[in-house]
This record gives structure tokens, C-alpha cells and sequence, in this order.
């Protein structure tokens, strides 16, 4: 079993597309390609922060003010062009002919509206489709200002003096009062992004090589050889299975180190508080917990890749049988972040879920650690049982000479 | 001295094949089953080279994975100096060499680490193994290459590699599944060459081909399948006796014909 482990491991480690995917992937390129998708997302973001919108408005007498705050915000312009617009169909073409970004339609009996105590309508045509866009929530934002101004002067006018206003439009604040401590409350924000994270990539450290232990060796014609040598099926197993476990486990291991070389390296070149909180919360005693129960999870993975791969005909065949792994992978996670999901006894038995809602615990620093033993122990069942019926799987003549 | 005895084989039929099933057209196929081997019988003593012939599907394949312990048989019983390998594949492996033309070696280790590691999971001392390797390399003049990854092969090097690891624990029979089919001449020579070094040994070789012309210059022995089932079991002598011709090709053809028609 030893020496099966030894050779697929020095095969591994010379083959150039698993070192690409256990190790050149997690260091350098997941990285690379986060902080590219941070890059561009916050460049997009600052490129709308600092566009200058044109816009064009119909009846903005009728609220000089509102229309005097539009004009002099500094991400308005006003459209000078040869254009005119008196309609909401009007602005609407001008927003799609490009001509205007905004338009912004009063009625106009907007004053009589207001001074008669009815609510006024306004609307801004614009694009919504974009993802980054700030021009409702600031016209919104003018607005409300604006709308504030009014119902002030309203109210005054009915002898209600400022002073006494908020108690009569807002007689109960309620104040939010938080038990949950700093750690508690970055927990749930990243707690339940690490499983994201860590689980598909420890399926990954096990997928493709273990493509090449099985897929790879019918298709190479070593398999029929390996099955002539004088050991028993279950050695064979657990040898290969012990690579993809080692593999799965290192390819997650490399990437979280290497993540967190990054971030060190981020956070001594920026000032991001948030980040350094969210990891400073985190013991070592946390990681190793972490570490720990991903490894029966890694078992789970390398027996079904392994179970997988030995089916399959060709390397081809073998791939195609991942595909719909490595999308279930993600079943089992999203369900650890639904509402109302927790850690509890019934819950602490749902593989992947499991180990997913007690990565999320363990990082907000409220793990039981009864659970904890028990999602091992359960973990660990499920993976020996896959592992019994890959031995099985392997001495069916069906599976080995399809 | 190994005995192959009253061997059957059957697969279970996938759907696709079920579906795509011609009625009759196959004898060794019923409703659910296609019998591949379906009664095979010979045997190969010590120093004797025995051929095993038959068309293309006649169960060769099947019969030499059975005799090499890949798969097992439903019925009879295979012997190698009295052991019965179908109750230990283990001992079976320990006292066979396999060889076929589609046999691979792992592209990413060298020729020498391909043979030591299977050496090594035949359970040979280090020594043993620096020895034996030692002798191989020489014997198939392999020194050349030895320390080059297997992916970098000629096919001829590949093949005297695939031999050296076939060989490597000194196996009492060794089983060809049509060694030289895909090579060049060269190649078949380093091949012929082997078997006759086997047999010299006295080494049983038993080998599966379709060439005849090897027959003629290596095999002592010769059984003959078609359809699944031993048509033919003798010496070479004999098996031009029972095809009435001197030439092997008209004495196979001979041979296949009649018991056809029987």
C-alpha cells in the first residue's frame, strides 16, 4: 500500500497539469484573479462615484429649490443640447437615445398638490441595468432633503413648532442594544464565506488527480498490469486513496496559506481594518479545528473521485462524471447559509452542511464542541463507508474492464 | 507445468447491447448473457511454448485475463505446479508474467523506477531487485535508457521495458496476449528473441497471435479456440495432422472450417 502511495505521489508531483491545479492555482492564481475582481470592481465603483450625469428636467419651477440642489450637485450636469423635452415619453427616448443619463419629471401642480395635502409624484427615468449606479439614490437623496424642508414648513404652519415635530412624526426610536461581540458579528459575515472557500477546493486538490489514478491508468493500459501484481484490491485502494487525500488536503492547505500571505502582504501596504479584525479574532486552536474537520470531508471527496475516476473509460469520461461533483458540492453549502440555519443535533448529521454550519460557528467563537466530535465522528463514518465500497467498486470485474 | 481446465466465462449484457442485439447472430448470446469462454482446455509443461490461436472475439483475451488472474473464471480450474490460482490469485500472481501489445508503462517515471516499483510490489528485497534489474537491463540491452522517463520511449525501447517488467519477479509462466501485434520488425525480433530465452529457461510460455509464421518458429504446442470453445489441443505436429496441410495458415483454416461445419 505504501509503495503504491509513493509512486502516485512522485507521478504526481512530475506531472506538469497537477501542479498547475494543486499548486500553481491556489498560490498564485486565485489570488491574482481576487484581487483583479477587487481591482475592477472598485474601479467600476469609482468610475460611477465620479461620473458627471447629464440630466434634463420638466417643470422644475414648480420646485425651485429641489431643482437649485440638482443643478449645483456636482455629479449633475444639466443638458444644454438642441433637444427638447416636455414629457415622460420625451425623457424616455432621450435616456435611450443617449442624449440625457436622467430624466426628471414634476407634475405641474406640484405646489397646489402639496398645498392642498396631497402626497406629489415624482419620477426619474434613467437605466437601471447597470450594477453600479448612484443616480436614483441621489436624486432620492435631494429629494428627501428637499421633502423634509416641506414637511417642516408644513407643520409649522399648522402651529406645530420644530422643536416638537420629531416626537409627533417619530414618537418611538428603538435602539438596537447588541450582545453579540465584535468577533460574534464578523463570524457571520465571513464565517459563512469560508466554507464557500475551503470545501470546493478541497473536492479540487481531489479531482484531478485522482482522474489520472484511475481514468488515466485504463487508459495508459498500467491497470491491468497493477491488477496482476501480487497485492490485495484494498491496498491498492487505500494507497490511491491516501494520494488523493494528501493531495485534497495540501491543495487546501497551499491555498490558505498562500491566501494568507496575500492578505498580510495587503494589509501592510493598506490600512484595512475590517480585514485585520475579521482574522485577528481568529486562534490557532480555530484553524487547527477547521483543519480537522475538513479532513474527513477530503475522505469523502477522494473516495467518490476515486470510485468516479475507476468507472470511467478514458480520462474524457472521467472528466465529464466530475462536472456534476463539483456543482452538488455547493448543495450542501448554500443550505448551511439559509435562514434560520444552525448547528444543531439533526443538522449536525447532513455531510458538508455539517462541517460548513461548524466552520461558520468555530470562527464566530460560539462552536459546541460536542458537535464538533459529533460532525467528525459522522464525517468520518460516511468517508469509511464510501472508502468500504470503492474496495468493493474495485474488485468488480464490470467497474475494471467496462 | 500449467493446466487450464473446462474454463467458462460469461458477461451480463448492458442495455445498449441488449437493445442493438441482431437475434442469432452470435451463438454465445442468450437473453441476458454473452458467454465468451464457454469451455477451454489445454496445458503448457516446463520449457514448452505453447500458441493460442483463434479469430478475432474467439474468447483469446478473455481466457489469457483469466490465466492471468484479472478476471475470474465461473467455471473450471487454471493449475500452476499443482496450485489451483483460481482459489489463490495471489500465489497465481506471484507465479505469473503478463505481457500484450497494449500494455503501458508510467509515463512520468523513468524505465528503471517503472521496474522497481513493480518488483517491489511483488515483495523482492532491495538486492534482489538491484540484481535482478541489474541482469534484465543487461540480458535486453537496456542500460542506455534506463534513467529516461518512460513517456520519452521508442516504441521498441516501451516494449523492452514492458518486458523487463513482465519478467522482473522471475515468474514460473508467462502469459502473451499478442505480444508483437502494432510493432515494427525490429521489435518483433526483441520479442521472438525473449520467448526464446524463456524457453531455453524452461519457462512455459503461453502466447495468443495471429501470426503464424511465429508459430512456426517458437511453439512446441498449439490449442486452437473459436467461439468460445477449445477446438484444438496438441503439438504442432498434430495440429498440421488435423488440418490436413503442411502450411499453418491452410491448417488453421482447415481446422476452424470443420469444426464449424460439425
Amino acid at each position: 500500500m505504501f509503495e503504491v502511495f509513493k509512486k502516485e505521489l512522485r507521478e504526481l508531483l512530475r506531472d506538469k497539469k497537477t501542479l498547475l491545479f494543486v499548486v500553481a492555482l491556489p498560490v498564485a492564481i486565485f489570488p491574482l484573479l481576487f484581487a483583479v475582481m477587487a481591482f475592477i470592481s472598485s474601479q467600476a465603483a469609482m468610475d460611477a462615484e465620479q461620473k458627471v450625469n447629464t440630466y434634463a428636467i420638466i417643470n422644475g419651477e414648480y420646485a425651485q429649490e429641489f431643482t437649485d440642489k440638482v443643478f449645483y450637485h456636482k455629479s449633475f450636469e444639466l443638458y444644454k443640447g438642441a433637444k427638447t423635452f416636455n414629457n415622460i415619453e420625451e425623457l424616455k427616448a432621450g435616456v435611450i437615445a443617449g442624449d440625457i443619463d436622467m430624466g426628471i419629471y414634476l407634475p405641474s401642480h406640484a405646489e397646489q398638490t402639496l398645498d392642498s395635502g396631497e402626497q406629489s409624484q415624482w419620477q426619474v427615468v434613467f437605466n437601471d441595468s447597470k450594477s453600479i449606479n448612484f443616480l436614483f439614490e441621489r436624486v432620492k437623496e435631494l429629494a428627501k432633503e428637499y421633502s423634509d424642508v416641506l414637511q417642516t414648513q408644513k407643520l409649522i404652519s399648522f402651529g406645530i413648532e420644530e422643536s416638537v415635530q420629531k416626537s409627533i412624526l417619530n414618537p418611538i426610536e428603538v435602539i438596537k442594544v447588541d450582545t453579540a461581540d465584535k468577533r460574534e458579528n464578523l463570524g457571520e459575515k465571513i464565517g459563512g464565506f469560508l466554507p464557500y472557500l475551503l470545501i470546493p477546493l478541497v473536492l479540487m486538490g481531489a479531482t484531478y488527480p485522482a482522474i489520472d489514478l484511475g481514468a488515466g491508468e485504463k487508459e495508459r493500459g498500467t491497470l491491468e498490469t497493477l491488477l496482476l501484481t501480487p497485492i490485495t484490491r484494498t491496498e491498492l485502494v487505500l494507497g490511491k486513496f491516501i494520494t488523493l487525500l494528501t493531495t485534497s488536503i495540501a491543495s487546501t492547505t497551499i491555498t490558505v496559506l498562500s491566501m494568507g500571505c496575500w492578505i498580510a502582504l495587503a494589509l501592510a501596504f493598506a490600512d484595512l481594518d475590517f480585514i485585520k479584525a475579521a482574522f485577528s479574532t481568529l486562534a490557532v486552536t480555530d484553524l487547527l479545528m477547521i483543519f480537522v474537520l475538513l479532513l474527513p470531508v477530503a475522505a469523502i471527496f477522494s473516495a467518490l473521485a476515486l470510485a468516479i475516476s475507476i468507472y470511467a473509460r478514458t480520462f474524457k469520461e472521467a472528466q465529464n462524471y466530475m462536472a456534476p461533483l463539483s456543482m452538488g458540492v455547493f448543495f450542501p453549502i448554500i443550505i448551511s447559509i439559509m435562514p434560520n440555519m444552525e448547528l444543531t443535533a439533526k443538522t449536525a448529521f447532513i455531510p458538508v452542511t455539517n462541517v460548513a454550519l461548524a466552520i461558520k460557528e468555530i470562527v464566530k467563537g460560539t462552536v459546541d464542541y460536542t458537535f464538533v466530535g459529533l460532525i467528525f465522528l459522522a464525517t468520518a463514518i460516511i468517508a469509511a463507508g464510501l472508502l468500504a465500497f470503492c474496495v468493493k467498486w474495485f474488485n468488480r470485474e464490470d467497474v475494471l474492464f467496462r | 507445468m500449467i493446466e487450464v481446465a473446462g474454463l467458462k466465462k460469461k458477461f451480463k449484457l448492458t442495455k445498449d447491447h441488449k437493445k442493438n442485439k441482431i437475434d442469432d447472430i452470435d451463438p454465445r448470446e442468450d437473453k441476458d448473457y454473452f458467454h465468451s469462454v464457454r469451455d477451454v482446455s489445454f496445458s503448457c509443461a516446463k520449457g514448452e511454448v505453447l500458441g493460442l490461436l483463434g479469430p478475432n472475439g474467439a474468447g483469446k483475451t478473455t481466457t489469457l485475463r483469466m490465466i492471468s488472474t484479472a478476471l475470474k473464471p465461473d467455471e473450471g480450474s487454471i493449475t500452476i505446479a499443482g496450485n489451483d490460482i483460481v482459489k489463490k490469485p495471489l500465489l497465481g500472481r506471484k507465479s505469473i508474467g503478463f505481457l500484450s501489445g497494449s500494455t503501458g508503462l508510467y509515463g512520468r517515471l523513468t524505465v528503471k523506477e517503472n521496474i522497481e516499483y513493480f518488483a517491489k510490489l511483488h515483495g523482492m528485497s532491495k538486492n534482489d531487485i538491484a540484481s535482478r534489474c541489474d541482469e534484465l537491463f543487461t540480458l535486453l540491452d537496456m542500460h542506455k535508457f534506463i534513467d529516461k522517463r518512460a513517456e520519452n520511449l521508442s516504441t521498441g525501447m516501451k516494449q523492452k521495458a514492458n518486458i523487463a517488467r513482465a519478467v522482473v519477479h522471475r515468474p514460473a509462466v508467462v502469459v502473451l496476449d499478442e505480444p508483437t501485434t502494432g510493432l515494427d520488425i525490429m521489435t518483433t525480433q526483441t520479442v521472438i528473441q525473449f520467448i526464446k530465452g524463456l524457453k531455453a529457461q524452461g519457462t512455459p510460455v503461453i502466447f495468443s497471435t495471429h501470426h503464424l509464421d511465429e508459430v512456426a518458429l517458437l511453439c512446441d504446442r498449439v490449442a486452437v479456440i473459436n467461439e468460445g470453445v477449445s477446438c484444438f489441443d496438441g503439438t504442432v505436429e498434430e495440429f498440421k495432422q488435423a488440418g490436413n496441410s503442411e502450411e499453418l495458415n491452410q491448417a488453421f483454416m482447415n481446422i476452424l472450417t470443420e469444426k464449424h461445419d460439425v
